[in-house]
C-alpha cells in the first residue's frame, strides 16, 4: 500500500517558466499535489533552448536535461491562454484548483484577465503565488530579472570574490534555486492559513526582494554600526579575515584561521579542500593530524590572534601539506581527528564520489520517455508518514492535454480535437509529436 | 497593505519550540515574521550562536550579536538546560503545548536524553519534529563538523564559483557570501515543515523530519547536475557569471564610479534587439556602428559578438555611473542590474515603496533600528518582523511561570540549580 502524501488531492496551476518557477512547483509535486504546467510551445522558455540534451538526441522541446530535472512530478497542458477559447479552459482548471502560481512579469495576467481580483471570481479561496522579478508592488514592478541581476541589485553579488578584484558572484542563477524554493513555501503557507481559516489570498513575492534578507548580518553591521560592505579586505574570498586589512567580522562566522580551501593532490581543476578550525584545540588536532611539523610549532601560531596575524604564511604552509593528499582521503584524516574540513565537489564528484549522498539516495534514476533511464535530484528531507519523492518524470510537452480537458474538464473528445484544429490546444502549423496524434484517434 | 498589516500572519496560532544553534535559526526566524509563537530554548547563559560578530559598536556581548539579532527576531526566548532532569522535564511539558520542534543538535543527541521524537509524541500525537543537520541523521558522514563554507565546498557552489583565468591566474573556487549553506538548509527544512504541517491540518497527525543541509546545498546549483548527467560536462567557474561547459561571453562590466553592471547581453542578440540597443546606448551617445544595416545579417552579428559586447557595451557602461546604466537599461526593458553592494539597498525607492525596510524597537537600548523586511507581500496575512530577537531568558517568567504555572519560587530554584 502506498503511504499518503503530504498535499493529496491539491491541485496547482502551474504558468510558470524558464527555471526560478518550475523549481517552486517541482517540490509541490513531491509532496503529492496534481501540478498542472500549462505551456505554448511559441513562447515556451525552459524547454529551449537548450544546452543540456545529450550529445547523441536532437534538441527539441522533448530533450532537455535541465528542464527534465526542474520539471519532475507535473503533468503538461498545451493551451494558448492567450485565445478566448484558451482562457475560458484555463479558467474551468482554475475553479477546480488550490493554487494558480506564475513566474511572468508583473501585468501579464493581468493583461489575460487573471488577476487576483478575477481569480477570486472563479475559486473565492484561490492562493495565487505571483513570482515576478521585483515583485507587483513598487515603482520598479516593471523591471525584469534573471537570477543574476537579482543577485546584483540585491547585494549579493557583491558578497563574493577576491578583495580588489571584480565580484566573483554566484557562478550560476542562485536566485532562480532560492526565488523558486521560495515560491514553494509561499505556496505552502497560504495554503496552510487556507486549511486554517478558508481564506485564499494574493502572495506578491519578489526574486530581487528576496535575496535581500539574505544579506541580514552585513545589512545591519551598516545600520547599527554605520559599517558599510565597501571596505579594505572586502570579500575576503573564502576567508573569515583577509590579511593586513582591519580585522572586523565578515559574515563569515566566527573570524578564526585556519579557514580557506587549500589544493590537494593530484592539483587538477577541482581538487582542492576547505579547512576551517574554530578553536585552539581543532587548530592543535590539525597540527597532529598534519604529523606535528616544526613550523607548526612557532609560537606565532599558537593563539587565534597570531594564526591571524601570520595567516598568508599559515595559509602556505597548510597547503604545502595539502597537496600531498587526495581531497577525500584529507576530508578523511580530517574529520576522523575532529577537524572540519570537506572536498570541493564538481557535479561529476556529487553524483559519482560523494558516499553521503549516496547512502542518502541523493540520485534515484527515473525513465523518460525521450530522456531514457537517468538520474534525478532527490529531496533533501525525508518526511516520516508522507515521504516527498519524485514519482513523474518531467512531462513532454502536451502530454496529459487529452487527460487534462476531457478526463479532468469534462470536455469532449470533439472538442479536443476542435482544440487541436483551432490552434487552442496546439499551434495549428507546428507538427504535432506522435503522441497527440495517438490522443486525437 | 494598510489594512493588512493589522490582520494576523499566516502562521499566527502555531506554537514553534525552536532548539537550534546558528544553523537553523533562520527557519525559526521566518516562521516567527509569518507569525508562529516561536520559542527559542537556549541553554542557560545563551546560544553560543550569540558570539558571532558584528556587534553593536564592535563590544562583543551575548546581547549585541547583530548576527543574532538578524536571525532571531520575531522569537520569545527562555533558557533550559536539558542535561538536566527538571530541564528535560519542562521541555516535555513544553513539547505537550506545541505544533513544530525545530531541533539542530548532532543526531542522536535528543534520544540520549531521552527527549527524541518518539518520545515527545506520545503525549502530542499532533506534533511535528523537523530535525535539521548538516548530513541528515543516517550515512557515513552523519557525525562530520561542518561550517558554512564547508558546506559551500561539498555542496558544489564554490565549484561553480570564481574567476576567468584572465582576471585572477590560479583563483581558488571562491565562496559565495556568509550564511547561505545555513539559509539553504533552512529554506528546505520550512518548506517540509510546512508540508507536514498542511497534511497535519487534513489528517490530524504529526510526524518527524530529517533534513539535511548538504543535501539542499548539493541540489542548489541550477544545472551543474544536469550537465553531467545528461552530458557528462563539468563546468568552469567564470568571473561573475555562470558557470559553463566552455566559455561564454562577459555579462559583468565596470561603470565610471568603479562600481560593476551585470549586463545580459549574449544570447539575446537578434537584429530587432541590435536596433533596441543601439537607442540604449544612444542615450550617451555611444551607439558606435551599431545602425550599421550589416547588423540586420545575424551571421553579421555572430561574428561580431566580442565587438559589440566587449568593446560598445562595455564603453557604455564605462561612460555611466552603474545606477544609472542600470534604471535606464531596465526602463527600456533590458534585463540588467547594477552590483551594489548591501547598504546601496537601503536607499532603493523600490524597497521603501514595499515597505521593505522595518525599525524594530530595542526597548532595553532605548531605542530602535532598521532591519531587512519580508520577501512576499501577503495580501491576506502578513509576514513582518514583531519584536527583536529575545534577551536570554527575557522570557522564563512569562512563559515558565505564566504558562507552566511555575512559581516565582520555583523559577529561583531552577536559577540557583543551573536549569535556566
Amino acid at each position: 500500500m502506498s503511504r499518503p502524501r503530504a498535499l493529496e488531492n491539491i491541485r496547482v496551476v502551474d504558468f510558470s517558466w524558464v527555471r526560478a518557477g518550475p523549481w517552486a512547483t517541482r517540490w509541490l509535486g513531491a509532496f503529492g499535489a496534481e501540478v498542472i504546467k500549462i505551456e505554448w510551445p511559441e513562447n515556451e522558455r525552459g524547454r529551449l533552448p537548450s544546452t543540456t540534451t545529450p550529445q547523441n538526441l536532437e534538441v527539441n522541446l522533448n530533450t532537455s536535461g535541465n528542464f527534465n530535472d526542474t520539471n519532475v512530478n507535473k503533468k503538461s497542458l498545451s493551451l494558448n491562454v492567450r485565445s478566448a477559447k484558451g482562457l475560458e479552459i484555463a479558467k474551468r482548471l482554475i475553479a477546480v484548483s488550490d493554487i494558480v502560481i506564475e513566474n511572468f512579469s508583473s501585468r501579464v495576467l493581468h493583461r489575460w484577465g487573471l488577476d487576483y481580483q478575477e481569480l477570486c471570481k472563479i475559486k473565492p479561496d484561490i492562493v495565487y503565488v505571483s513570482m515576478s522579478g521585483y515583485g507587483h508592488t513598487g515603482r520598479n514592478h516593471h523591471y525584469t530579472s534573471f537570477g543574476p541581476v537579482a543577485q546584483a541589485a540585491s547585494g549579493l553579488t557583491y558578497l563574493s570574490g577576491l578583495p580588489g578584484k571584480p565580484p566573483a558572484g554566484w557562478g550560476w542563477s542562485y536566485m532562480d534555486d532560492t526565488g523558486g524554493v521560495y515560491g514553494a513555501m509561499c505556496a505552502l503557507t497560504g495554503l496552510y492559513h487556507r486549511n486554517m481559516t478558508g481564506e485564499g489570498q494574493h502572495i506578491d513575492l519578489s526574486q530581487m526582494v528576496a535575496s535581500v534578507p539574505l544579506n541580514g548580518p552585513a545589512l545591519l553591521d551598516f545600520t547599527v554600526n554605520g559599517r558599510g560592505s565597501r571596505r579594505p579586505g572586502y570579500p575576503p574570498g573564502n576567508r573569515a579575515h583577509w590579511p593586513g586589512t582591519p580585522l572586523v567580522n565578515n559574515y563569515r562566522g566566527p573570524t578564526v584561521t585556519p579557514h580557506n580551501a587549500y589544493r590537494t593532490h593530484p592539483g587538477e581543476y577541482n581538487d582542492w579542500c576547505v579547512i576551517v578550525c574554530h578553536s585552539n584545540d581543532e587548530w592543535q588536532r590539525l597540527v597532529e593530524v598534519m604529523g606535528a611539523p616544526s613550523w607548526a610549532a612557532s609560537p606565532k601560531f599558537a593563539t587565534v590572534a597570531g594564526r591571524l596575524r601570520h595567516q598568508q604564511e599559515l595559509d602556505e604552509q597548510i597547503e604545502a601539506w595539502s597537496m600531498t593528499l587526495g581531497k577525500y582521503e584529507l576530508t578523511e584524516r580530517c574529520q576522523a581527528a575532529g577537524i572540519r574540513a570537506l572536498p570541493v565537489q564538481s557535479a561529476e564528484d556529487r553524483v559519482e564520489h560523494d558516499p553521503q549522498l549516496r547512502h542518502r539516495e541523493m540520485y534515484l534514476e527515473m525513465e523518460h520517455l525521450a530522456l531514457g533511464r537517468r538520474k534525478v535530484q532527490n529531496t533533501p528531507f525525508k518526511l516520516s508518514k508522507t515521504p516527498a519523492s519524485n514519482h513523474l518524470p518531467s512531462p513532454l510537452i502536451g502530454q496529459h492535454t487529452q487527460e487534462i480537458v476531457e478526463g479532468l474538464l469534462g470536455y469532449s473528445h470533439e472538442d479536443l480535437r476542435a482544440g487541436f484544429t483551432d490552434g487552442t490546444l496546439w499551434p495549428v502549423k507546428r507538427a504535432r509529436f506522435p503522441y497527440m496524434e495517438e490522443m486525437l484517434r | 497593505m494598510s489594512d493588512a498589516q493589522s490582520l494576523p500572519g499566516p502562521l499566527a496560532g502555531l506554537r514553534m519550540l525552536e532548539l537550534s544553534n546558528e544553523t537553523g535559526q533562520f527557519c525559526g526566524k521566518l516562521f516567527g515574521d509569518l507569525g508562529a509563537d516561536v520559542v527559542k530554548i537556549e541553554p542557560p547563559g545563551g546560544e553560543p550562536s550569540r558570539h558571532i560578530g558584528p556587534f553593536l559598536d564592535d563590544i562583543p556581548h551575548p546581547e549585541r550579536s547583530l548576527s543574532f539579532w538578524h536571525y532571531n527576531t520575531s522569537k520569545r526566548g527562555i533558557t533550559l538546560n536539558l542535561e538536566t532532569a527538571d530541564g528535560r522535564e519542562l521541555l516535555m511539558r513544553l513539547a505537550a503545548t506545541a505544533d513544530v520542534v525545530l531541533e539542530t543538535f548532532r543526531p542522536g543527541f535528543l534520544a540520549s536524553l531521552g527527549l527524541d521524537y518518539e518520545a515527545l509524541c506520545t503525549q502530542n500525537p499532533r506534533l511535528i519534529m523537523c530535525a535539521l543537520t548538516p548530513f541528515g541523521q543516517t550515512g557515513p558522514w552523519r557525525d562530520y563538523l561542518s561550517s558554512d563554507l564547508l558546506h559551500m565546498a561539498a555542496g558544489g557552489e564554490m565549484a561553480s564559483s570564481g574567476y576567468d583565468e584572465a582576471d585572477v591566474p590560479n583563483a581558488p573556487p571562491i565562496a559565495p557570501g556568509g550564511g547561505n549553506a545555513w539559509h539553504t538548509g533552512c529554506h528546505f527544512a520550512y518548506m517540509a515543515t510546512m508540508a507536514a504541517l498542511v497534511h497535519r491540518s487534513v489528517a490530524g497527525q504529526g510526524q518527524y523530519i530529517d533534513a539535511s543541509i548538504h543535501e539542499a546545498c548539493a541540489l542548489t546549483t541550477e544545472a551543474a547536475i544536469a550537465n553531467y548527467i545528461y552530458r557528462g560536462e563539468v563546468v568552469r567557474r567564470q568571473t561573475g557569471r555562470h558557470h559553463a561547459a566552455g566559455p561564454t561571453p562577459h555579462t559583468q562590466f565596470r561603470a565610471k564610479d568603479g562600481n560593476y553592471v551585470c549586463a545580459l547581453v549574449a544570447g539575446r542578440l537578434t537584429p530587432k534587439y541590435i536596433g533596441e540597443l543601439a537607442d540604449l546606448l544612444d542615450t550617451n551617445g555611444m551607439a558606435g556602428d551599431l545602425r550599421d544595416p550589416k547588423y540586420q545579417d545575424p551571421v553579421v552579428i555572430a561574428a561580431n559578438t566580442s565587438h559589440i559586447i566587449d568593446d560598445l557595451v562595455a564603453n557604455f557602461i564605462a561612460s555611466l555611473p552603474a545606477e544609472e546604466v542600470y534604471h535606464t537599461a531596465q526602463q527600456r526593458g533590458f534585463t540588467w542590474g547594477a552590483v551594489r553592494a548591501p547598504e546601496a539597498l537601503l536607499d532603493d525607492p523600490h524597497l521603501h515603496d514595499r515597505g521593505f525596510w522595518k525599525e524594530v524597537e530595542h526597548p532595553e537600548l532605548g531605542c530602535s533600528f532598521v532591519y531587512p523586511g519580508e520577501a512576499a507581500i501577503y495580501n491576506g496575512s502578513p509576514w513582518r518582523i514583531s519584536r527583536r530577537a529575545p534577551l536570554i531568558g527575557e522570557h522564563n517568567v512569562e512563559i515558565l511561570c505564566g504558562e507552566l504555572g511555575l512559581s516565582r519560587g520555583e523559577l529561583s530554584v531552577l536559577g540557583e540549580n543551573r536549569v535556566i
